[in-house]
């Protein structure tokens, strides 16, 4: 491998990355943009999604990798375990805003904030006493195809799947957001609760399908990284989580393509400089990055997309 | 508030005198008198990324004390192992602080006259200085790092003096520097990356490894530290990749071991690869699988003894009681009891007061025969034999998967400096 390779390799890798860290990052932002809430359950909420996709993936018979598809059973398979895992999350995210975060609406102060907090810890107590403490081997149907790009650098089609399903998913949350009917009113009350309330939109439906929107997506970022890594673990919640919230942040918290470009950079910034410094440097790079970030520009690179409040 | 609070407290009070008084009662109708028990600590991580390899741990000194029981106790006392859980949800694997706290809580118990464990040398780290307090022995099954019974370290790891940290392997000052002789002698290693998991025990042995590697004319191309909570370790094996040295050396144990290995597997399929005893188990074996685990050297700190004749009563026995293939840290953990129980027998035969002091003395003066051969201890309460066995996963597909002794083949005895 050339330097130019390896440098490629970890452009590849960090692009990886931050594709996942964007998804679940939108959970965040999405969040925030309504009901200005840092929803910390939001990490296991993804942790959970990623047993659910094993668990989807079990119940179809995949257990390792044991039976390994291609083409369209390949696709149909995926396809179908996405659909369930992003489901199951989906609808664990609006138990939790019906039955702990609704009640505590309108509170004022960090109250809802350290529910999340609260949740977050029982979501993960709850998969450590169910499924158990040891990383688990994940089902596994994707075939380890790989191809080579300019000598050294390889490119695996795992990595183009999880390109693929997260470029899809944002733009359609993106289409969602911009051009549906709810999609607007999800704008609307992002922009002043109590004026969209006055024009007839239901808040309290916008603020459900915010969370399952969110939450589905977590779900989604839960699937890939266990065909990405091959593995799952009740512990994998909080790393991914606290970049992934750095990534919102970074973008801007509330701002949806903000969110993404943040995903990636975090991404980027952990492969190259884990490449050109030392892995072991990485937490201490992104993490003053995000501490720069919050003084010198605290509604991030892009900034809040909605109008700001009256 | 307060009334309420005291009646509570006269309701405890009531409570206890009632269920000591029905002790007592059953006490006397047992096969032991009531004042003749001693209690001997268990600790190790049984929740977490190592729970496979510390339940078997934990298993081998079980079956020692309910032996010993079974006999009717040792010179009359009956054995209460008390079990504690070093590992915690929160870090996913062995926890210091929780050692810590667990070992506050033995010593706090007078009943409790000695301990088996830790696992890890991290906890060993927090475990020492308390244990020294107390001048309670630990024996450990499993723990190598050499720092806790190094003399020049005494004021931070026995600052009573008195050894308290016993052993029944070696250390990483072995494990190590021999496994480096290893990779140098049989492998022909000439460059090789460097890795650990930031824990204690992992980055001595990381560094043990390092030290001994360069002395012996092996390359160092780099050497970098995981994060084990960190789920992507590409970015490190990319760099890893991009320098093509002869071979990856690990220090540490199963949590980031396993994602090394995983990940490893896809982007250096081809490059030589060890560890040391963190990898050697059914944690790293179960987690991360075949193929991925295929051609991973590892060591252990001690003879390779599940295999050997002497062994295969206690390895029968293993399996029948808790229906699990033990592992040698199973033995080691074995002959830790046994050295125990010898003190006990030897300070209840001399008359002496069965206190944590006598216990500790009688262990350093131990001269037992254990399964692994006769135990003794040097001053600092490291074990005074120095084998390193060498072990490679190779797939024995006419076994289970994750049968260890099937999977886990013995190589040889790894050369000494």
């Amino acid at each position: 491998m050339t330097a130019w390779d390896v440098f490629l390799q970890q452009v590849i890798n960090g692009v990886s990355l931050g594709a996942m860290y964007s998804l679940l990052a939108l959970g965040f932002t999405m969040v925030y943009g309504i009901i200005e809430l840092i929803n910390f359950a939001h990490f296991n909420v993804f942790m959970m999604g990623s047993f659910f996709a094993l668990w989807a993936l079990q119940a179809m018979g995949f257990v390792g990798q044991s039976h390994i598809l291609y083409g369209l059973p390949l696709a149909g398979v995926l396809l179908l375990a996405l659909l369930a895992t992003m489901l199951g999350s989906g609808v664990l995210g609006v138990a939790i805003e019906r039955f702990t975060l609704r009640p505590l609406r309108g509170v004022r102060g960090t109250a809802p904030m350290i529910t999340t907090i609260g949740l977050s810890f029982i979501l993960y107590n709850i998969i450590l006493l169910g499924a158990g403490a040891d990383s688990k081997n994940y089902a596994n149907p994707l075939p380890n195809t790989a191809w080579m790009i300019s000598g050294g650098a390889t490119l695996r089609l795992r990595e183009v799947l999880l390109w693929v399903v997260s470029l899809l998913l944002m733009l359609g949350l993106h289409y969602f957001v911009r051009f549906t009917k709810m999609g607007k009113a999800m704008q609307a009350t992002a922009q002043d609760q109590e004026a969209a309330r006055m024009v007839g939109i239901d808040v309290d439906k916008v603020v459900v399908i915010t969370f399952f929107l969110g939450s589905a997506l977590a779900g989604a970022a839960g699937l890939i990284f266990g065909l990405y890594y091959n593995y799952t673990s009740y512990i994998i919640g909080y790393q991914a989580g606290l970049r992934a919230f750095t990534a919102a942040v970074l973008g801007g918290i509330g701002n949806i393509p903000g969110a993404m470009l943040g995903g990636v950079i975090i991404g980027l910034i952990e492969s190259l400089g884990g490449q050109y410094i030392a892995v072991r440097w990485t937490d201490v790079i992104i993490f003053s990055l995000l501490v720069l970030v919050l003084v010198f520009r605290p509604t991030g690179l892009i900034g809040r997309a909605a109008p700001t409040r009256s | 508030m307060t009334k309420i609070r005291l009646s509570r407290r006269a309701f405890n009070v009531a409570a206890l005198t009632g269920a000591t008084a029905l002790a007592t009662g059953f006490g006397g109708l047992s096969a032991f008198a009531a004042d003749k028990v001693v209690k001997i600590g268990i600790t190790v991580p049984l929740t977490g990324a190592d729970a496979e390899d510390a339940t078997l741990i934990k298993d081998g000194a079980m079956l020692a004390f309910e032996e010993a029981n079974a006999k009717g106790g040792v010179h009359g006392y009956k054995i209460v192992p008390v079990v504690y859980d070093n590992g915690t949800a929160t870090a996913g694997q062995y926890d210091p602080a929780q050692a810590a706290t667990n070992t506050k809580k033995l010593v706090s118990d007078p009943l409790v006259v000695a301990n088996v464990g830790p696992e890890m040398s991290g906890d060993g780290k927090a475990m020492s200085p308390i244990l020294s307090e107390a001048d309670m022995a630990t024996i450990t099954p499993a723990s190598t790092n050499p720092d806790i019974t190094n003399p020049k370290m005494a004021g931070q790891f026995r600052p009573k003096g008195k050894a308290v940290y016993f052993r029944t392997v070696t250390t990483d000052a072995y494990q190590g520097p021999e496994m480096a002789n290893y990779f140098k002698e049989k492998l022909h290693v000439k460059s090789v990356f460097v890795l650990d998991d930031s824990g204690a025990y992992g980055v001595g042995l990381a560094d043990a490894f390092q030290n001994r590697a360069k002395k012996i004319g092996i390359k160092i191309v780099g050497r970098d530290q995981l994060n084990p909570k960190e789920a992507d370790y590409t970015t490190v094996l990319t760099k890893i990749k991009g320098l093509h040295p002869d071979a990856i050396y690990y220090g540490g144990v199963a949590q980031a071991g396993v994602k090394l290995a995983k990940q490893a597997h896809e982007i250096v399929p081809k490059m030589i690869k060890g560890g040391g005893d963190g990898i050697s188990g059914g944690s790293f074996l179960s987690g991360a699988g075949f193929p991925a685990v295929e051609g991973w050297y590892s060591t252990n700190a001690g003879p390779h003894l599940t295999e050997s004749p002497k062994a295969a009563k206690f390895v029968k026995d293993f399996k029948a009681k808790f229906n699990k293939v033990p592992d040698d840290y199973s033995i080691t953990s074995y002959d830790a009891a046994q050295v125990i129980l010898a003190a006990i027998e030897k300070v209840a035969k001399s008359g002496k007061k069965m206190n944590r002091s006598n216990i500790r003395d009688a262990i350093q003066n131990s001269h037992v025969k254990t399964l692994q051969g006769t135990v003794s201890f040097d001053k600092n309460g490291d074990i005074k034999d120095r084998t390193v066995s060498v072990f490679q996963y190779r797939h024995d597909t006419s076994h289970p998967a994750d049968d260890l002794t099937a999977q886990l083949k013995y190589l040889t005895v790894a050369p000494q400096a």
